[in-house]
């Protein structure tokens, strides 16, 4: 086994640090052998518990390379401003500049949670993508609609509409382009008390771009039609987070599209993250990937 | 694309790097070891590094030394303490929770066969060094560090945060956030089951802008910035240090000032310590355009200590 951290910039000079591990194989052997891009979920990086830390050690006992990589929203980008969601796809499509630089010829993307959202943003807006297959891992149909829900449940403080009222008048009439911007504590996001464990924080952009109702490229459920690589979803079957009929929703979307060459798999004794039940999660994504590569990819 | 000349793929002198957890007391440690060339029958000399303020060791002095340390011979270990990335912002960074993940990590690395261990901490990092050294005095572990490496390190974190809250006139205020410490956390703030993650606005300049704000929650704020947390007044910690200590920090540093390490190298002398280094680079607080002349300057320092 081969452990490399590599850094590289996007095409907007953000820098993305990357774990690239590979088996015991070398030149041609190597560069042929199936390698995952892993994207993490929110707040999250390569070395966060769960799936981003497992997936690379399961899949590598199964002969594949994995490439870990620290997207913008990694760490406290959704929280200090850099996080813009849209832009993470810029971040991802440079890593499979990467790969395909370093010889790797059949390239797959893990995302797990909020990293399948990126993972869809980056196939529908790389049409041309080299990409072989999507592996979507507790993916929400959509991120606005999920915190909305989210917030209504648990009576988040401030409300979902008083934020959004709030951000426009943060940025002004051009978020994108805004100067002003500012950070925000949602109390009650993920729980009912006030303690620190059920807040959220955003600023006003990262908010804006990725939960807010005007987010096109967090809402999945409106541009996943646009991908035409075979899909894997995997899903928790306890999954309290995103539920079961989220990725069968989005399934019936990529069929009515026209991609036939989509897969659920319920993931059992697993919630949010599959990597709950790692053996089973790795060898449901194992027997896929192989039915891809053995149809032609 | 730009890789890094230590991470650059194809280069043939990258030191072999390794991502490991380590078990410790305080939970699992995620670290980087950066292995140099073992210099003969003994390990090579072993460097602890420990980030800053929200740090991790994919970023600054924890990024940029191992490589050119493992260059020079000498082996680097950048640790990810509970202090790490956001845990400032969710109640679970405190100060003194680090000190059994060190622990954890010299074990490890005695374990390993390691002799000559240096422990470095790079802003926040240098507080948490020295608060080690001091507290953990005279165990097997503390015992175990060969010197320290005190970088761009303040003089009191608290004073140095709310010298900078008053600068600015920060909202809240640092009075007011104390005042409401107490009321919601209770005579036992470390025990409190009550907490709030709080924003500071225009704590690091005077705007509300993303970039001049703080978070903390009430109880993390208390015992790294309140008037009480005497584990990060690093002057209060380091005349306890009786291994070599080295001091390094830049002229130009505006958020930790040169006077700073003038006043704990005097602290760490006048309490007997007969090993104090202090040195200054032409650089800012992130000592960015003078990594070579660090590196130098801390090889050369250990090499003098390896004698």
């Amino acid at each position: 086994m081969k452990n490399r951290i590599l850094s590289y910039e996007a095409r907007d000079g953000f820098k993305v640090d990357a774990l690239l591990t590979t088996p015991p194989a070398s030149g041609g052997d190597l560069r042929r052998i199936p390698v995952i891009i892993n994207i993490h979920g929110v707040l999250g990086n390569f070395l966060a518990r769960g799936t981003p830390k497992i997936f690379p050690p399961l899949m590598l006992a199964r002969g594949y390379s994995t490439f870990s990589i620290n997207t913008r929203m990694a760490f406290l980008g959704q929280i200090m401003g850099t996080g813009v969601f849209p832009k993470a796809a810029w971040d991802v499509e440079r890593s499979v500049e990467i790969l395909l630089g370093e010889g790797f010829k059949n390239i797959y993307i893990l995302g797990y949670s909020m990293g399948a959202n990126i993972a869809v943003d980056y196939m529908v807006s790389s049409p041309r993508s080299p990409v072989k297959g999507l592996i979507l891992e507790g993916c929400s149909y959509s991120l606005p609609e999920s915190q909305k829900k989210r917030l209504d449940r648990w009576g988040g403080i401030p409300r979902y509409d008083d934020i959004f009222s709030k951000a426009r008048s943060v940025l002004g009439n051009d978020p994108e382009s805004s100067n002003n911007d500012q950070i925000f504590v949602v109390y009650r996001a993920w729980g009912d008390s006030l303690n620190p464990s059920d807040v959220e924080m955003f600023t006003y952009k990262t908010w804006w771009f990725m939960r807010g109702p005007e987010a096109a490229r967090a809402k999945t459920c409106d541009i996943i039609s646009g991908v035409s690589a075979p899909v894997l979803f995997i899903h928790g079957a306890k999954d309290d987070i995103v539920f079961a009929e989220e990725p069968e929703r989005l399934r019936e979307i990529l069929n009515r599209s026209g991609n036939g060459a989509v897969d659920v798999s319920f993931i059992p004794e697993a919630a949010h993250d599959c990597m709950e039940n790692p053996d089973f999660a790795a060898d449901v994504i194992d027997r896929w990937i192989r039915g891809v590569e053995e149809s032609g990819g | 694309m730009s890789f890094p000349p230590d991470q650059t793929a194809k280069t043939a002198d990258i030191p072999p790097q390794e991502l490991i957890t380590i078990p410790t007391p305080g939970g699992g440690v995620n670290a980087l070891l950066y292995k140099a060339e073992s210099v003969g029958a003994e390990k090579e000399p072993m460097v602890i590094h420990v980030h800053g303020f929200l740090g991790n060791f994919l970023e600054g002095s924890q990024r940029f030394l191992p490589p050119l340390l493992a260059r020079e011979g000498c082996s680097s270990i950048a640790i990810n303490t509970r202090l790490s990335n956001f845990s400032l912002f969710f109640g679970y960074g405190i100060v003194d929770d680090t000190l059994p993940q060190i622990d954890g990590v010299i074990n490890y690395l005695t374990d390993l066969g390691y002799k000559k261990i240096f422990l470095s901490g790079y802003s926040l990092g240098g507080c948490i060094a020295v608060r080690y050294m001091s507290e953990r005095a005279g165990t097997k572990e503390a015992d175990a560090i060969g010197g320290v490496m005190v970088i761009a390190t303040p003089y009191s974190m608290p004073d140095s945060i709310r010298r900078r809250w008053d600068r600015w006139q920060s909202s809240p205020s640092y009075e007011q956030v104390y005042e409401e410490a107490k009321e919601i956390l209770g005579d036992n703030p470390a025990h409190s089951e009550e907490d709030r993650t709080i924003i500071i606005q225009r704590a690091r300049g005077d705007t509300f802008r993303p970039e001049h704000c703080e978070i903390y929650t009430y109880k993390t704020w208390w015992f790294l910035a309140g008037p009480e947390a005497d584990a990060s007044k690093t002057y209060k910690q380091i005349g306890k240090i009786k291994a070599p200590i080295i001091l390094i920090q830049g002229w130009e540093d505006k958020v930790v000032l040169p006077n700073e390490t003038h006043d704990l190298s005097q602290r760490a002398t006048d309490a007997g310590n007969a090993d104090v280094s202090a040195f200054f680079l032409n650089a800012g607080h992130t000592l960015e355009g003078k990594e070579e002349e660090l590196g130098e300057v801390v090889i050369n320092w250990m090499r003098r200590r390896l004698k």
